[in-house]
């Protein structure tokens, strides 16, 4: 095995750069364990070892553990690139949001009509490709490798890049360079960047207040990285239930604005009784004057309680949620934790936990208690009176984190109650949100494991390629001044940033990652500071796993306790099998250098090692479970973001479809009038409907259901006829003539519902169906 | 039909936008409660009410302060919908804040479909003389370009906070006493007519094909009007 090596202390500690550098000391001094730095280096000494066997090919292990693993691990690739997909079309789909907007508005022109729909055509999968030659292949396999390796420079970029640039920086560094969200190097590496990049905000920003306040490239990156997988799966786990059956409750309202209160029941009552003495009551009176009023005070008085109640749910789950949140987010709060008191000494944990809550509140959680269809957590959008409950629990949590004044709105403070009550309690769970290891000395291994893989490699497409080159030199002059530097000399060979190319002729390439600075190294034992005894130990421990992993349980050579002379003579002395010999002798062969070096001892049955082995073994059981418990989730994740993917898909075919409608229509003056067929009619049970979520209210009585159906028929491109029937009636009940524009501004306007007296439709499930139905060649 | 002039008091929805920590909360919370606010507590969305005097004229206002925190861009489209008018707030301490504000009045415009939306540009915090990184004259001519007048102010001192709010609402007020259209909420109305700048002359040629007249008949109507023929 050739490992390769580049100076021990490149993953933590950078030499030429401007960047706050990451200290060891820092570092190791936030290790709460009672684990020794020499204890955990050896740990993670033989994390290596078991994950590079995890990695050789050589020797393929098929035990059910073995299976599962690889079905999580294909799951999260799958994840990982939906991701990206769904990253790059909900940036086609708000451009066409609003363009369409003006379409259907009639105030596009034709130029930019032709504009938006060359940008629809390319929206299809971009196909693979490669660089033209092999020096430009390795020159940026070398750069990208570098700027993986080394998170400073993209730190450094994100503090120079302007808002408008971030766009195309954030796509490439979140979904790309470190897109694979569930591998732990690209994660450290990524989180090391946040921390770098956190460091300087706190050594730049004047007075804490204003700490990581701003909007800046760095904290929409970081929005970005806590809507990935991870993030999504806890936020969905977490909050998705209670917002749901809020969301049903479309009539609840729990308004506690006394003047909105007073102005409603002024209403209602004039609906009712324009002569009952509250319709009387006098309009435009200040905010104490009607929160005074005791008829709004016994409106709101219970409407405390409830508000009280559902916020306490939320915070409930979200405290309970501790051990499900995702790592990298807790080890940004500790972050945050750490920065503060070297930056604050003496800030108290009030100030520590209020900075923690403008990070894990204010940008991870609230916004996805106020717009929860934006996280995917539900479908619809939320009433206005769920909505603003909503909004009211999101501002609740909010003053939990801050210290609220109550000069701004003076009604929330009868909330009050919830704040006292809950303070410490929340306080102390953003304190426990940052107990989490550091995982500096994994991330060094997972460093050396990369480089000793042969094929660490990189699926970037060429826009995304030059669009980074770009930023690079824009930035020379900050990011890489020192012109022996490795980034330097990349760059000056790489020579001028070409231009973006077309969408068409945009290609992805699989570039390999490597290093030419990289040496290979033979001896692992200095550059890592520990002794060839543990190295053996190690080795020996993974190689007796993977053998015992090998051999059916059932066999003799399994059975307890281990015999590990035994089992490295049967794996030696095995038939057919080439490299389980090979494994064998090898294991024979440590276990004497072992007893040389006094290590194990043959005479206890090398107890030592064959305790470890056996421990491993069942650390290894358990695993499975864990990775099964692990999966069921991720696939529930995975569907969410498919569910997303095809909503984002049939959102861009059915503009697509508009707009080469509207597009042969103002050429249809010079064209031949094109075919028009009529197409359809196309019938549809009630069932059907109701099921496919076409329908989401019935008014037909439960026995009537069966004798409906629909029939949806399209007389011309963009127009619809949908009507309905009662089986055995030659006439229909009703007709609806319906309007593709129609529909696609209700639905820019959220009005989901579609009214058919006796049924009421959804409008995105209907666009979805007509879509489906009556895809025309060329538009409806 | 509307009877100008007579109303007692006219209501107008303000909203409040600006990227986080430019002062949003403060500036409204001084115009409102005449209070000034140090400590910092993001908003996620809180609304006021106050009644205001202009010209003689009373003028009742629904202030909706919003979330500078990005996070919350979803929010936007609702706000926007609801408003009559706004204030674009930026800090003169940060460039990238003023840079925001494009991308803010572009969204308005197309929400609103209107080119001539009441708007006011503020710099706040202009009391912070020495952290001054946003040029005078630059934020001026940029407003220029908008049409939108341009002040610099300060929640801490007081200074132009009435004003902002005031010349906001002249704007309101002068758009209704003209009869301008903006509610098509309340009458369903000519979207594209009135001044609103924004045809492109495209909407003529599709009045003569026969399904494009159709088309345009249609998309004037509100929900609910669709030809729903019960038989
Ligand atoms: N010196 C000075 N400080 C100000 C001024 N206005 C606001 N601040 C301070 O800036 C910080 C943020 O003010 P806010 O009004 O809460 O900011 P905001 O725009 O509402 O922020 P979000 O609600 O997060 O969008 C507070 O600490 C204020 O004290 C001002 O005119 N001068
Ligand atoms: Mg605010």
């Amino acid at each position: 095995m050739s490992v390769m090596l580049q100076t021990p202390s490149r993953a933590s500690t950078g030499s030429t750069t401007s960047v706050q550098p990451l200290s060891r000391q820092n570092t190791m001094s936030s290790y709460e364990g009672s684990r020794s730095a020499r204890q955990s280096k050896r740990y993670s000494m033989s994390a290596l070892y078991m994950s590079m066997s995890a990695n050789e090919s050589d020797l393929i292990i098929e035990d059910e553990l073995a299976r599962a693993q690889k079905v999580l691990r294909d799951l999260k690739t799958k994840i990982s690139s939906q991701s990206k997909k769904n990253f790059v079309l909900e940036k086609d789909v708000r451009y066409l949001d609003s363009r369409i907007a003006l379409l259907i508005q009639n105030r596009m022109a034709l130029e930019e009509q032709n504009e938006v729909a060359s940008h629809l055509e390319d929206a299809t999968d971009i196909q693979e490709g490669a660089f033209p030659n092999d020096d430009r292949t390795q020159k940026y396999g070398n750069l990208l490798f570098l700027l993986q390796s080394e998170p400073r420079h993209i730190a450094h970029l994100c503090r120079l890049v302007t808002m408008a640039e971030i766009d195309s920086l954030l796509q490439t560094v979140m979904f790309t360079i470190y897109g694979n969200q569930y591998e732990s190097r690209e994660e450290h590496l990524l989180l090391t960047m946040f921390q770098s990049v956190l460091t300087y905000q706190f050594d730049n920003t004047p007075e804490y207040s204003s700490l990581l306040r701003a909007n800046t490239p760095v904290s929409r990156m970081m929005t970005t990285y806590t809507r990935r997988g991870p993030g999504q799966s806890f936020l969905k786990s977490v909050l998705a239930d209670r917002i749901n059956s809020l969301i049903e409750l479309k009539d609840l309202d729990l308004e506690i604005n006394p003047l909105k209160v007073y102005e409603r029941m002024i209403e209602e009552a004039e609906a009712k009784d324009p002569e009952s003495p509250e319709a009387m009551l006098p309009k435009g009176i200040t905010q104490e004057e009607a929160a005074e009023n005791p008829k709004v005070q016994e409106i709101i008085n219970p409407r405390l309680t409830m508000l009280t109640e559902i916020a306490n749910g939320f915070l409930e789950t979200i405290i309970e949620g501790l051990e499900e949140t995702p790592y990298g987010i807790r080890w940004i709060c500790k972050q945050i934790r750490s920065l503060t008191k070297r930056k604050y000494p003496d800030a108290n944990d009030q100030v520590i936990c209020t900075l923690i809550g403008s990070f894990f509140f204010l940008r991870f959680i609230n916004p996805a208690i106020v717009t929860p269809k934006s996280y995917m957590l539900i479908d619809g959008t939320p009433a206005d009176k769920p909505r603003k409950t909503l909004t009211y629990v999101a501002k609740m949590l909010q003053n939990l984190a801050n210290k609220p004044s109550y000069a701004k709105e003076p009604y929330m403070a009868k909330l009050q109650p919830f704040i006292h009550a809950n303070k410490d309690k929340v306080n102390r769970f953003m304190l426990e949100l940052c107990d989490v290891q550091d995982f500096y000395e994994t991330l060094e291994m997972d460093n050396y494991v990369a480089l000793s893989k042969k094929d660490l490699q990189l699926d970037i497409t060429l826009n995304e390629i030059y669009a980074m080159h770009g930023l690079l030199e824009k930035h020379a002059g900050e990011l890489y001044k020192d012109e022996n530097s490795h980034l330097a000399i990349i760059m000056s060979e790489l020579g001028p940033a070409p231009p973006q190319v077309p969408r068409k002729e945009n290609r992805v390439i699989n570039l390999p990652l490597f290093s030419r600075w990289e040496t290979a190294i033979d001896d692992l034992t200095a550059a890592l500071d520990i002794t060839q005894e543990e190295v053996f130990f190690m080795e020996a421990k993974s190689i007796f796993v993977q053998i015992i992993r090998t051999i059916p349980a059932n066999s003799s050579v399994a059975r307890r306790p281990l015999r590990l002379e035994r089992i490295a003579d049967a794996a030696a002395t095995s038939k057919n099998d080439a490299v389980m010999v090979r494994k064998g002798i090898r294991a024979m062969e440590l276990l004497s250098q072992l007893q040389e070096l006094k290590v194990v001892d043959k005479s206890d049955q090398f107890a030592l090692l064959r305790d470890e082995v056996e421990q491993e073994l069942q650390h290894l059981g358990s695993l499975k479970e864990v990775v099964m418990a692990e999966t069921i989730k991720l696939e529930e994740v995975y569907k969410t973001i498919r569910d997303h993917n095809a909503y984002l898909v049939s959102q861009l075919d059915t503009y697509k479809s508009y707009l080469h409608n509207v597009r042969s229509q103002s050429e249809g003056k010079t064209r031949k009038q094109q075919k028009q067929q009529v197409l359809g009619p196309y019938k549809f049970t009630h069932q059907q409907l109701e099921k496919e979520g076409v329908i989401q209210k019935s008014n037909v009585p439960d026995n009537r259901r069966a004798n409906i159906y629909f029939n949806f028929t399209s007389p011309l491109p963009g127009t619809f006829v949908i009507s309905l029937h009662y089986k055995g009636r030659n006439r229909g009940l009703l007709e609806l003539d319906l309007k593709l524009d129609d529909l696609l501004e209700m639905q820019k306007d959220n009005q989901d519902d579609l009214d058919l007296e006796y049924v009421q439709f959804n409008v995105p499930k209907v666009l979805a169906l007509l879509n489906k139905r009556f895809a025309r060649k060329k538009g409806w | 039909m509307r009877i100008y002039g007579f109303q007692p008091c006219r209501e107008f929805h303000i909203v409040v936008l600006g990227t986080g920590g430019v002062g949003k909360s403060c500036l409204t919370a001084q115009f409102v409660h005449n209070e000034w606010i140090e400590s910092y507590d993001p908003t996620i969305e809180d609304s006021y009410r106050t009644q205001v005097s202009v010209d003689g004229r009373q003028v009742m206002l629904e202030i909706l302060d919003t979330a500078g925190t990005e996070q919350f861009v979803a929010m936007r489209d609702l706000y926007m919908k609801a408003g009559q008018g706004f204030l674009l707030v930026f800090s003169i301490t940060s460039q990238a804040s003023l840079d925001e504000l494009s991308t803010l009045r572009e969204e308005i415009i197309r929400i609103k479909d209107d080119e001539k939306i009441p708007i006011v540009m503020v710099g706040n915090k202009a009391d912070l003389l020495d952290q001054r990184a946003v040029d005078r004259k630059e934020a001026f001519a940029i407003s220029q370009q908008w049409n939108a007048p341009y002040y610099e102010a300060s929640a801490r001192t007081r200074t132009n906070v009435d004003q902002v709010f005031i010349d906001l609402c002249r704007q309101m007020l002068r758009r209704d006493d003209s009869g301008y259209n903006d509610d098509d909420d309340y009458n369903g109305g000519t979207r594209n007519g009135g001044g609103g700048g924004g045809g492109y002359g495209c909407g003529q040629k599709q009045e003569d094909g026969s399904h494009g007249s159709m088309m345009k008949k249609r998309r004037r109507k509100r929900k609910g009007d669709h030809k729903c023929i019960i038989m």
